[in-house]
């Protein structure tokens, strides 16, 4: 087998796990974030400042402390057992995510003026219809913009698990320099590129498929 | 009995008196028309009426029992039309969430509202296609397929330029034709005095004047309400 080809194949499956990673860490902070995003949100002051100390705590602090903590931290503070590698990656990225659609979920929901929650209400709508069936597709329209962001920068913070040994595509990179070998670094990249171009091109869909409405 | 009967409605913002002691009733069919000063509390007591806001105390009876909120429509300034719904969606929309009828039913009340408002042919507009008048005769539209007792206006026009008003007034007369109970609060004088029947003219919280257009424009009896009217240059 060339190295071309040897490097390509572990790259390829480093890059699996960066995709599991990206995968696993969206299903569980979009909707956890929805949750974060209410509490954020609630007319009850004590329930609202807990959870804005905590996304202040998770936005303040780099994620890659949070890592640390949450993989060696109930070990060395309780004498627990360790969450497996993979799902102390998993943990940390869907609660640091989490808080940052949180906040963006809030903007979006903020910005929608009150007079589409009255409209909804002197029709006899509930809170919950008004919320799922007037006012969470406007709030998606406007926030593609800064998800697609937040989205693509996690797929670069993916790198970030090798921190506990998690295995993922930069790390299979970076294990060809002591072979002398500095291109597959730059493959790497590319990996990156390719991916975050396909992103790219999802969201502007998205945007092109909600601009059929204005608000 | 008066179909709308209002008891001693009291409002307050923080330690602002905006409603005192407010009472009136309406007949079935009748349009009242509520002018006065921004600040004066027309529309909040018309948000109180449509359950937007609590009112203090006082109570607000429909045929005699308290009052429902599905019992009262509302037309906002600035229409709040849905805008990633067409127009007939907006129509159809809580008549379908709240199962008023069967969908086939509901699609043929929406379209028969809109022609009423003489918007047959933009049924599948969006609202940023339409005029400010146009979108204001969907939101018409909207909250009559509720089929309220009461259809309230908070300042149907003021968000219109002249030309478009006009086919907004002209369409509440049609209701008034069709025997609709309506309260519109107005900054259009001669709308109010051509098409109301009863007129209300509020002051700091309070009813100042109330009586037959007749009455309150023609033969004001409170200082407050001649100087308003004076200012008005009707």
């Amino acid at each position: 087998m060339d190295v071309f080809t040897s490097v390509t194949l572990q790259l390829l499956e480093g890059f699996g796990e960066t995709l599991k990673v990206f995968a696993l860490t969206l299903v569980f902070s979009l909707p956890l974030g929805l949750v974060v995003c209410f509490g954020s949100m609630s007319r009850w002051k004590p329930l609202r400042a807990l959870v804005r100390g905590f996304i202040w705590i998770i936005r303040g602090t780099p994620l890659m402390l949070q890592l640390m903590v949450i993989f060696y931290g109930p070990g060395l503070m309780f004498g627990m057992h360790s969450l497996p590698r993979f799902t102390a990656v998993i943990v940390a990225f869907s609660i640091n995510y989490a808080c940052y659609f949180a906040e963006i979920y809030r903007g979006g929901i903020e910005s929608i003026s009150q007079g589409q929650w009255e409209a909804g209400q002197v029709l006899g709508m509930n809170r919950g219809q008004i919320f799922f069936r007037v006012v969470l597709l406007q709030v998606a329209k406007r926030i593609l913009p800064p998800m697609s962001n937040e989205i693509i920068t996690l797929v670069k913070d993916t790198a970030l698990a090798r921190i506990i040994a998690v295995y993922e595509v930069t790390w299979a990179g970076e294990s060809f320099i002591k072979s002398g070998l500095v291109w597959p670094l730059f493959y790497t990249g590319a990996f990156y590129l390719l991916f975050n171009g396909l992103l790219t091109i999802l969201f502007s869909r998205l945007e092109k498929k909600l601009s059929y409405f204005r608000g | 009995m008066a179909l709308l009967q209002v008891k001693g409605i009291q409002k307050k913002f923080g330690s602002t008196q905006v409603l005192k002691d407010i009472s009136f009733t309406l007949e079935q069919g009748q349009v009242l028309a509520i002018i006065g000063s921004s600040g004066s509390g027309k529309t909040t007591l018309l948000r109180c009426l449509n359950f937007l806001e609590k009112a203090d105390s006082g109570e607000i009876l429909v045929a005699g029992k308290p009052a429902d909120r599905r019992q009262f429509g509302l037309v906002f300034q600035n229409f709040n039309l849905f805008p990633q719904y067409t127009a007939l969606q907006n129509v159809t929309l809580a008549p379908t969430l709240l199962d008023i009828g069967d969908k086939e039913q509901i699609r043929r009340r929406g379209e028969a509202l809109l022609r009423q408002v003489g918007l047959e042919d933009k049924l599948e507009a969006y609202p940023w296609q339409l005029s400010g008048g146009q979108q204001q005769r969907v939101a018409i539209a909207r909250a009559l397929a509720m089929q309220p007792e009461i259809l309230c206006f908070d300042e149907p026009t003021s968000a219109l330029d002249p030309e478009l008003t006009e086919e907004v007034l002209r369409v509440i007369r049609g209701l008034k034709q069709k025997n609709h109970t309506m309260i519109v609060v107005t900054h259009e004088m001669a709308f109010a005095k051509s098409v109301a029947d009863v007129v209300i003219y509020m002051a700091d919280g309070v009813i100042e004047e109330m009586g037959t257009p007749e009455e309150v424009f023609d033969d004001p009896q409170s200082e407050k309400t001649k100087g308003f009217l004076t200012r008005r240059e009707i």
